[in-house]
């Protein structure tokens, strides 16, 4: 063994016992080092350029330093507390003893009973026109009186009630004893059938698209079919007055999400303008995809989206527009073909996605999506509601089918239904005593009627008024807390029940008040009663129900 | 029929068969006593550790090969379909300034590797899906691009439907019953259940839920995936935690993600993660904040429907009750199928269901019917009839589907034909007993507990997918494939879902099959340590062998692992 040579001058005064020790261990590395294979060039390397620029390897020392550090101290993020860090275990226990959760669910306070207890149930029958009607949820909390007397039903949503056709119940039966009752599957699975192939090309055909795609259930379809066409940057231009299950789609959507003012088309082009400017200017690498989403028939008003001029802004600033037509299937147009012939308009170039309800005018159970090849074959592999669910019973889509063939072969349940509709618009928007209280937010063409108190009487009778309630409303958002109640809205929602009750009791008339769920309504929304039509009543009945409501809201208003 | 092919699915008009053959094909009568098992009741012991076995690791890398293979000419496939024919590709393209529908990228998978196998998707079925399903028949042209349909259709050995009891039957009780409530209610949708939707059907649905399930008040809806999408909503917020399993369903994941409440996700079946994730999250608090959490939530599967396997519940009870936290479980597919009086995972385990705080379950798979249901204590549910969005903006329950819940539920405990859904239950345990431990013993990999209706038989390489499920329609049985992204990406499966109502020597049948084209792709690689092997090494026992000792074996638990 060579002897270790010296590396420091012996002038400056060290230890010679660390001197030595430093001085073996420098050895020993540096030789246990050249024997690595390959070594020689990296010591080659960093001599010369020691020798160029000695500022660069004091440098890369400290940036290897770094690096270390660095590495090293990853796993500690900041702000956030590693397990046990700081703490003993005996203060871990403590603490996992001390944490008491809320109840899973909050018990039904008194003061919300009421809603439990309006809870309407059809006795012995089916949903028709004239039902025995009982209330509560269960039959133990609820009242039986209403069991005893025939009621006259203003709220179903089968508006052209071509279920009860015999024809119709026949095919129903029929598929039951061919196909038994559930289909067992989901449809990648061999869960489709042929039936509910025919029915998508039954609703293709019969509403001018190129596929129509089945679903299980109505309110379903929006929040699967939205997010499986969107990802983070794209853009949704959305209604302010949309339905529960848009607003749950736009949050599953990953997008960013503009509103406009409800039906309001120069608020929509401020809005567009102003996100092609922004795009403009951002300089996106690839085009983000971009809907306009909104109602044929507002769930919530009543009211119809003015189509043409959506239509000719979303091909101006080219855009996709989404048309949730739960409401308005079977209900618009001269044969109930939806918004798109209510404005003459064909469905394939003006509407890029349309969804809707087998269970509203078509009477039967389910939803649907209207659109081209490309985006319905797309949806049968990325919409979670149709991959990860079984399809829906065999007889439910015969029915439909057999309910869309008399409606091609001139069924006139669609124009006994807009005689209807009219009627009872006209009786509730042109009452003089009634305007006084209430006022009429949906459409001629509309079979469900909606109305809520005037802004005036609302001001008199509870001393709120629809912004504040939205204020009030906001406030708690802001908060994050989600179980309070605003109690204006609570109110009012409870002097509604009454007219609906005064209704029930006083006439036999059953209306509804619009369930809405506060906590699930992210946009602004006040409290309204719907009455609806349908195609089997007759001018009279639905006359004399106009007469009994206007007695009910009177008796309670005055 | 009409010979003239069409690219349309054609409706199949139905057999020509006597009432007495419809019912066997529907349902297949029972050929010997011998072909029971009565399940017993775990009486509160957990499950074990898993066993998984693992397949030699040329397999693995086989498998990786090929999708390399797939990846490297579907990238070629388009490049030079977007060069040269731009105009098939419609769906990926900009077009007068609007984005495509979906991005080169997102559709990559679906383009180049799903398409190559869309034949084994989505086949068209008619009649009954019950023992026998009749598959329509369909040419596929052009690399699956589009099919055409010659009008003629192919009985086939059903074991892809979720028929577990064989309620799937258009003869006997449960169609009668719901012919009758046609009679009575008619099939007339009203609308939302809090505005008209309930009639006196659903309440007395409920109630026999309720009751099969053990807990004081149950809600129906009208689809199982939506009941899930749309509960989590009602009760969970910003401020509150889910501990959800990896392998939840999407509709719970859906859900979850719509109330806003935050997720730790532990890995399957793993209670140590568990455990470890409940202490660190209660310490923790919510993140930034450091608020504790205003509500645990543990939400698991009874049954996973791809792995086969349970939740181990009486240790996620005893942590739940240690820790205060709540407890979700989805009876998706046990709900019926399991338990020795088939009323699911609490059945099996003889756990009382008050530990559970929510159970959920859907009527699709063993009810042979549609829909879902969630039972809980009445105050619970009193407060979600009011709270859950379905209830009040969505569609009722349909009305014979109703009937067709109450008749099969009924016929399970035994009030109608007494007697008959005992042996429902012991023929779909004496079934899935046999498959699996006959599986095993020639040699296949099966993921799974023993009881378990669903057998996941693995197939590794995604080329063996299409090869598997196009030799099985051959030789006319119907099964599942499915790979990534359902299940990890080298994990490509069949998915045997056993039924009541086939019977031993329909079992024999596909046994046979499913042996001679396992020896065709090579997919016999199992090590038997998770089960088949009597002696340590690995099972490959003869086709005959198995099938004459299996079905008196497969009684015994001493053959299977877990």
């Amino acid at each position: 063994m060579t002897k270790p040579p010296e590396i420091l001058p012996s002038s400056i005064p060290v230890p010679a016992g660390l001197v030595q020790t430093s001085a073996y261990a420098w050895f020993y590395l540096r030789t246990l080092f050249e024997k690595v294979p390959g070594t020689r060039y990296i010591v080659s390397y960093v001599k010369k350029s020691h020798q160029d620029d000695p500022y660069r390897t004091m440098v890369e020392i400290v940036l290897i330093i770094y690096g270390i550090v660095y590495f090293l101290g990853k796993p500690r993020k900041k702000g956030v507390v590693v397990p046990g860090s700081g703490l003993s275990a005996r203060e871990v226990e403590a603490l996992l003893e001390e944490w008491e959760p809320e109840p899973l669910v909050e018990r039904v306070p008194d003061d919300q009973k009421w809603r439990l207890n309006a809870l309407p149930r059809v006795v012995g029958g089916g949903i028709v026109n004239q039902v025995r009607l009982a209330r509560g949820a269960t039959g133990n909390t609820s009242d039986e009186n209403g069991a005893d007397h025939v009621t006259f039903n203003c709220a179903s949503h089968n508006a052209l009630q071509l279920t009860q056709h015999p024809e119709v119940v026949a095919v129903a039966e029929e598929t039951i004893r061919r196909y038994g009752v559930g289909a067992c599957g989901p449809a990648g699975f061999y869960g489709n059938q042929d039936v509910h192939s025919r029915l998508e090309y039954d609703m293709a055909r019969f509403f001018g698209t190129e596929s129509a795609v089945l679903y299980g259930q109505d309110f379903c379809v929006a929040p699967s079919v939205v997010p499986a066409f969107t990802k983070r940057g794209d853009v949704i231009v959305a209604d302010d007055q949309v339905n529960v299950s848009l607003q749950n789609a736009l949050q599953l959507s990953r997008s960013t999400v503009y509103y406009f003012k409800h039906n309001d088309m120069d608020s929509l082009e401020e809005l567009l303008i102003h996100l092609q400017e922004r795009e403009l200017q951002e300089n996106l690498p690839a085009l983000p995809r971009k809907f306009i989403v909104t109602e044929g028939l507002f769930h919530r008003l009543g009211d119809i989206a003015p189509l043409p001029d959506l239509v000719r802004l979303k091909n101006k600033y080219r855009y996709r527009l989404f048309v949730d037509e739960t409401f308005s299937i079977g209900v618009l147009g001269a044969t109930g073909r939806g918004v798109t012939e209510h404005f003459n308009m064909a469905r394939s170039s003006s509407i890029d996605i349309t969804t809707g309800s087998l269970a509203t005018a078509m009477g039967s159970s389910g939803g649907f999506v209207l659109g081209d090849d490309i985006m319905s074959k797309h949806q049968r592999i990325g919409s979670f509601a149709y991959c990860y669910s079984a399809s829906l019973p065999s007889y439910t889509v015969a029915a439909v089918s057999k309910v869309i063939e008399l409606l091609e072969n001139g069924n006139d349940a669609v124009a006994k239904l807009h005689a209807l509709s009219d009627k009872l618009h006209v009786f509730f928007s042109q009452d003089k005593a009634l305007s006084k209280y209430i006022q009429v937010t949906s459409d001629p063409a509309s079979y469900i009627l909606h109305f809520r108190l005037t802004p005036e009487f609302r001001l008199q009778k509870f001393n709120s008024s629809e912004e504040q309630i939205f204020q009030e409303r906001a406030i708690l958002q802001k908060k994050g807390i989600s179980e309070k109640h605003v109690e204006a809205y609570e109110l009012e929602d409870r002097f509604l029940q009454c007219i609906v009750d005064t209704a029930l009791h006083d006439s036999n008339v059953y209306i509804c008040r619009s369930t809405y769920i506060y906590k699930h309504e992210t946009l602004p929304i006040v409290p309204s009663i719907k009455i609806c039509c349908n195609a089997t009543m007759s001018e009279k009945e639905l006359l004399d129900a106009c007469n009994a409501v206007k007695q009910a809201v009177l008796k309670n208003c005055v | 029929m009409s010979s003239v092919s069409n690219t349309k699915v054609p409706l199949i008009s139905p057999e020509e068969v006597s009432i007495e053959d419809k019912k066997a094909n529907e349902f297949g009568p029972l050929t010997s006593k011998e072909y029971l098992h009565q399940v017993h009741s775990r009486n509160g012991k957990g499950l074990g550790e898993p066993i998984l076995d693992a397949p030699p690791y040329y397999v693995s890398v086989i498998t990786y090969l090929n999708y390399l293979i797939l990846i490297i000419l579907g990238n070629i496939h388009d490049f030079l379909g977007m060069t040269f024919q731009k105009d098939r590709h419609p769906d990926i393209v900009e077009k007068d300034g609007i984005a495509p529908w979906y991005s080169k990228f997102e559709s990559f998978f679906v383009r180049r590797m799903k398409k190559r196998i869309d034949d084994c998707f989505s086949r068209p079925t008619t009649g009954v899906p019950g023992r026998f399903i009749r598959c329509i028949d369909r040419i596929s042209h052009d690399l699956n691009e589009y099919f055409t349909y010659p009008g003629t259709s192919t009985m086939c050995l059903n074991l892809s439907s979720y028929n577990y009891l064989g309620f799937a039957q258009s003869e006997g009780q449960c169609t009668d019953a719901a012919l009758e409530a046609i009679k009575k209610y008619g099939i007339n949708s009203g609308g939302p259940r809090a505005q008209i939707g309930t009639t006196d059907l659903h309440v007395a649905t409920e109630r026999y839920v309720a009751d099969f399930v053990g807990k004081e008040d149950a809600m129906v809806f009208s689809m199982g995936y939506g009941t899930n999408a749309n509960f989590f909503d009602a009760f969970l917020d910003s401020k509150c935690l889910v501990i959800s399993d990896e392998l939840n369903h999407a509709s719970i994941r859906t859900g979850v993600r719509l109330s806003g409440a935050a997720v730790k996700v532990f890995k399957h079946n793993d209670m140590a993660a568990l455990e470890k994730i409940i202490r660190e999250q209660i310490v923790q608090g919510q993140p930034k904040s450091h608020r504790p959490w205003k509500k645990i939530l543990i939400c698991v599967e009874g049954l996973f429907s791809m792995e086969g396997t349970m939740c181990n519940l009486p240790e996620i009870i005893e942590l739940k009750k240690k820790y205060k936290c709540y407890l979700f479980v989805d009876e998706a597919h046990s709900i019926g199928a399991m338990g020795p009086k088939g009323r699911g995972v609490c059945d099996v385990f003889g756990v009382d269901p008050a530990d559970i705080d929510i159970l959920m379950g859907t009527f699709t798979k063993s009810f042979g019917a549609a829909g879902g249901y969630i039972a809980a204590d009445k105050a619970m549910i009193d407060r979600l009839r009011l709270d859950v969005s379905t209830a009040s903006y969505g569609e009722p329950m349909p009305v014979p589907v109703l009937a067709q819940i109450i008749s099969s539920l009924r016929t399970i405990t035994g009030e109608l034909n007494p007697g008959e859904g005992q042996e429902r239950l012991q023929r779909i345990a004496f079934n899935s007993r046999y498959l699996r431990l006959a599986l095993q013993r020639l040699g296949f990999i099966v993921y799974g507990i023993a009881d378990s209706p669903v057998v996941p038989m693995l197939l590794y390489a995604p080329s063996k997918m299409p090869a598997f499920s196009r030799m099985m329609l051959q030789r006319k049985i119907a099964v599942v494939v499915v790979s990534y992204p359902a299940t990890p990406l080298i994990e490509s499966r069949v998915r045997f879902c056993v039924s009541a109502s086939l019977t031993k020597e329909d079992i024999d049948y596909l046994l046979r099959h499913v042996s001679e084209v396992g020896d065709k792709l090579f997919l016999k690689v199992s090590t038997g340590k998770a089960g088949g092997s009597l002696d340590g090494r690995p099972p490959r026992w003869d086709i005959e062998e198995v099938i004459k000792r299996t079905p008196a074996d497969c009684k015994d638990d001493k053959y299977f692992m877990a």
